[in-house]
């Protein structure tokens, strides 16, 4: 710490911290002390109002043999298992054809993107209407092909797919993470495959995946977080429902502090999905050595 | 309380604007100078004065989460009241609603804690219990200066409206639940509608499921077009066949939930075989078009003609005329458990509380007293065919209508959920068990026992209280 001991030095930390205060107050506010709350929280009996019941670990144990709570717990899993590999195939493919070499490819990326623009509220929405099982376009083309007409929403078997198909509405934004990622790939190293004698199929296992493979590392570990947190679609559109088939792990924490006034079993649920985040990211870090490739050529 | 301390608040600074006058005035040489100045200060007296006067006018803050058409009525009442009251302001704000109507409060919670809470806030009764338990409301009782507010009440009603021995809201409006048929759909699909007046007592719900497969159309693809009636829709409860069934859902001697009462898992398995019998993923898809969350009145099925037979409550008549003057259709009791059973319905309803931190409470209560009491229910009875909960009020024939009429005589033996300090998690419970069971997902029993194993230990720390207290 020898760069502290100029005067100079610690006036211009000084300065630096002075400047990014606002964030750091901010952080400390509104970040760090609600998370510390819900800790104390969860140890406690409280519905919000008057003074919270220390209670000891009993939320969490209550957490073990709630049926509800594991139920939830499988929704989440489920959807996250199926959404964020869906997302990133999807995004994938949107930011191959983004990267065309088309002369109007900027109208395309622009319209492949603007779902992503819109508010989750709003293409909750149109999903409702385009998934309806009795007028639905959606649906109406699976009948044409010959599919079996669902009702994505009215199901319990299928309101988890419903809400995965909604979710490939937002991959406009990974994809956007991916076209950055593809622009970043040396062009010589393709010259050098085709040179090889590479078609474009084995273009992309050999050269555009692995070096892409980083980015995918990045956007599964947000997209996990995320799909764990799943919330708004299932409180817009199915309310937890059918029999429920879509009760995520948010929502049902949601519906403890906020319907049933148990503050402390909801922050004891976020203690526990927040460590349940934590493993899997980390589990998702350690398998990457085997399939995150670094070795960019500069 | 507060605003007894604005008073002297306001006199210090009053005194504060003359206090110059005061010390300039002797001063001779200076007095066309503190003629003028005098003036000045004279007009700034008149205009401290004048906005004090304004303060004096309070802000209440009256939060909705009704819409049209019954929001079009509790504007009159306000309106009304406003009118009538020069020193108060009702500001009525309507909210949006939660994703369930019923017992989500998020908005309120959050606004109290954050210190920009309502004055007062429209609830629904049976929740009261659970919201008063948790700290979120006021009890009533400085604010009645030893006037029993509540006495003039339905006994149901004030029994909702209070916790512990105290009163934590005023009820509002009450309810009653029927059956309404389309009469030429019905006749239609060849029933003969004369079986179901109201003057031959209740039918059975086996005839109910008999007249309804007579109404059900499919179409080539195996989706119904049209039904006969859908037992779970609109207010088609766990509550409602659960009391028809004679069920018992609160054990008040033991402090029990009792969901798994004989007569509930017998309401229950009907709503199972009925399920079962009519395709519960085929009736759910026709049921999926209207339970859409933005879906507007007119698009009920029944205002439609889509649906023959539906089991609602009153304010359905308000719709009825408003959106639908020209479908026939009749009204009747909802159907028995066996033939030549007795009708049962239940009544709900909505309250006015106030809640933790209210900033202008005597204010408040005033309002409350208005849109609650006969004034308030007067209008709202007239304009939305809700029913009055105020006992004068159901004696006077003049402001129902002859529809309307017979959901008031509905009332004396209408039955109402227990007012519990969980009632709201019971609520969700019995409704996701009830889902299982119109999937055909699980056997009652099992559902229901559910609901009695994650509801009673919530319920449990609230009876030993009660007990420590006898």
């Amino acid at each position: 710490m020898s760069w502290l001991r100029s005067p100079l030095e610690r006036r211009k930390l000084l300065l630096g911290l002075l400047f990014i205060s606002p964030w750091i107050v901010g952080f400390l506010a509104f970040t760090v002390y609600p998370v510390l709350y819900t800790l104390r929280i969860s140890f406690t009996r409280y519905s919000g109002f008057g003074e919270p019941m220390w209670v000891g670990l009993a939320n969490y144990k209550a957490l073990w043999t709630d049926t509800v709570f594991w139920q939830s717990l499988q929704n989440t899993l489920y959807y996250t298992a199926l959404a964020v590999p869906i997302g990133v195939v999807v995004a994938m493919l949107m930011a191959l054809a983004m990267n065309q070499p088309l002369r109007e490819v900027s109208l395309y990326r622009a319209a492949l993107y603007l779902p992503s623009v819109l508010p989750l509220f709003a293409v909750s929405f149109i999903f409702i209407a385009l998934l309806d099982p009795n007028r639905g376009i959606f649906n109406q083309l699976m009948v044409a092909l010959g599919l079996p007409n669902i009702n994505w929403f009215g199901d319990p078997r299928y309101a988890k797919l419903g809400l995965v198909l909604l979710a490939q509405f937002g991959a406009g934004n990974t994809a956007l993470v991916f076209l950055a990622g593809l622009k970043a790939i040396p062009k010589t190293l393709y010259e050098a495959a085709v040179l090889d004698g590479a078609g474009p199929v084995r273009r992309f296992w050999s050269v555009t995946l692995p070096l892409m493979t980083p980015v995918i590392l990045y956007s599964l570990i947000l997209g996990l977080s995320l799909g764990l947190q799943v919330f708004a679609q299932a409180y817009i559109i199915t309310n937890g429902g059918p029999a429920n088939a879509t009760n995520f792990y948010v929502f049902y924490l949601y519906n403890q502090a906020f319907r049933y006034s148990s503050m402390g079993a909801a922050s004891a649920m976020a203690w526990v999905l927040f460590i349940i985040t934590l493993l899997l990211s980390l589990l998702i870090f350690r398998t990457s050595r085997r399939w995150v490739n670094y070795e960019t050529v500069a | 309380m507060n605003t007894e301390n604005q008073v002297p608040e306001r006199w210090k600074e009053l005194s504060y604007h003359l206090g110059p006058v005061v010390k300039h005035a002797p001063l001779s040489e200076h007095k066309e100078f503190n003629v003028k100045r005098f003036q000045l200060l004279m007009a700034f007296c008149a205009l401290s004065l004048g906005l004090s006067y304004a303060q004096e006018v309070r802000e209440v803050t009256f939060w909705t989460s009704h819409g049209e058409p019954d929001l079009i009525a509790i504007r009159h009442i306000v309106e009304n009241f406003n009118a009538e009251n020069p020193d108060i302001n009702v500001r009525l704000v309507q909210i949006p609603p939660g994703a369930n109507v019923e017992t989500d409060v998020t908005r309120l919670m959050t606004a109290v804690r954050g210190g920009t809470g309502p004055d007062v806030y429209m609830l629904d009764r049976f929740i009261v219990a659970q919201r008063a338990a948790d700290g979120l409301l006021q009890d009533l009782t400085p604010y009645m200066g030893g006037e029993d507010v509540l006495a003039g009440h339905l006994e149901f009603a004030r029994n909702e409206a209070t916790f512990g021995g105290l009163p934590y809201a005023l009820p509002f409006d009450t309810d009653a639940r029927a059956l309404y048929y389309n009469i030429d759909m019905l006749e239609e699909a060849g029933v003969d509608v004369s079986e179901l007046d109201p003057a031959n007592g209740p039918i059975s719900l086996a005839r109910l499921q008999e007249i309804a497969a007579q109404v059900d159309q499919k179409n080539a693809q195996g989706n119904y077009e049209r039904m006969g009636f859908i037992p779970w829709f609109e207010q088609g409860w766990h509550y409602t066949y659960g009391f028809a069934y004679g069920g018992d859902f609160y054990d008040d001697a033991s402090c029990q939930v009792t969901p798994t009462n004989e007569n509930v898992v017998a309401a229950f398995q009907y709503i199972y075989d009925y399920a079962a019998a009519a395709g519960p993923q085929e009736v759910q898809a026709f049921r999926q078009a209207f339970t859409r969350p933005d879906l507007p009145p007119q698009q009920n099925p029944f205002i439609a003609q889509q649906l023959a037979m539906i089991i609602t409550g009153d304010w359905m008549l308000g719709n009825m005329e408003r959106y639908a003057p020209d479908v026939n259709y009749g009204v009747t009791h909802i159907p028995a458990a066996e033939e030549g059973g007795e009708s049962v319905t239940w009544a709900g309803g909505w309250s006015m509380v106030m809640p933790q931190g209210a900033k202008e409470p005597e204010a408040a209560f005033e309002f409350m007293k208005y849109i609650a009491g006969e004034p308030g229910q007067r209008v709202y009875t007239e304009e939305t065919q809700h029913l009055p909960t105020v006992s004068s009020l159901l004696d006077d024939e003049s402001i129902f209508t002859e529809e309307h009429l017979f959901f008031k005589d509905l009332l004396p033996t209408a039955r109402s959920r227990p007012p519990l300090p969980v009632g709201a998690l019971y609520w969700d419970e019995l409704t996701a068990a009830w889902e299982k069971v119109y999937l055909n997902q699980e056997e009652p029993l099992t559902a229901l026992e559910q609901v009695a194993a994650r509801v009673q230990p919530q319920l449990d720390p609230f009876c030993s209280q009660l007990q420590a207290e006898n």
